[in-house]
């Protein structure tokens, strides 16, 4: 109304008060020590395999209201069931981006070991 | 001011520049409207501790999806003293979701988008 845009979603930062010890236990995030931009790549796809890691261990997986996109039409299997439910949604797209980081990782860490709890996913159709 | 020797070793204890990490995605990235959107989120945000002279976000333009700095957000502080109180705050913040992560940057680097 103000004719400022409208947005797609709210401002994306996440409250400043949120306990940042709780997060990513051992993984530090202020990194003030030397690295190489190679370093630094291959350190921030672990942590962020390791955040993904948490989120699905724990099914923190669905966006807070306002910071997600328009939902798609919904699917139904042939007992009338919804199947691209959102938290089926953004499980998948999670897992997904694991499994990217995963094949990253293992090429740019030499001893790289993916987390126990993931899978290599199984070819399916596109 | 010596620029022969040690120009990979940056003096990043007072450095003005900060590079922001884990943020953000190439697909993100491609959308215009979303990219903007960072953007803005990011400058506001960074304004908080200090004025900022400049925050450059590489996006992905023709054929390369995949360069050095796309996926990163860099900025540019007046003061160092700004940039470390950037640093301290925002490092393992939450935005959208993911955790970011922050370190120092070169400024020279920063002049001439050598990511």
């Amino acid at each position: 109304p103000d004719g400022t845009k409208k947005r797609r979603k709210r401002n994306r930062w996440g409250d400043a008060s949120d306990n940042k010890a709780a997060g990513l236990m051992n993984l530090s995030t202020a990194i003030t020590a030397p690295m190489t931009a190679e370093q630094l790549d291959a350190y921030v796809t672990h942590l962020r395999v390791e955040e993904i890691s948490q989120k699905l261990r724990i099914n923190d997986v669905v966006p807070a209201d306002g910071d997600r996109s328009p939902s798609p039409p919904p699917q139904y299997d042939n007992f009338g069931r919804r199947v691209n439910t959102r938290e089926f949604r953004y499980k998948k797209k999670l897992e997904e981006e694991r499994h990217k980081l995963i094949e990253k990782a293992m090429k740019l860490i030499p001893s790289y070991h993916p987390p126990s709890d993931y899978r290599r996913p199984t070819k399916t159709q596109e | 001011m010596s620029m022969m020797a040690g120009t990979t070793n940056t003096n990043t204890e007072t450095s003005r520049v900060l590079c922001l990490m884990n943020m953000i995605t190439t697909e993100e990235l491609m959308n215009e409207l979303d990219a903007d959107e960072i953007l803005e989120d990011v400058q506001e945000e960074c304004a908080k501790y200090g004025p900022v002279v400049e925050v450059k976000m590489p996006r992905p333009t023709g054929g390369s999806r995949q360069n050095n700095g796309i996926g990163k957000i860099y900025v540019k502080y007046e003061k160092a003293e700004s940039a470390m109180k950037a640093l301290a705050a925002l490092a393992g913040r939450k935005f959208a979701d993911r955790t970011v992560v922050v370190t120092v940057f070169g400024e020279e680097y920063f002049d001439v988008n050598a990511w």
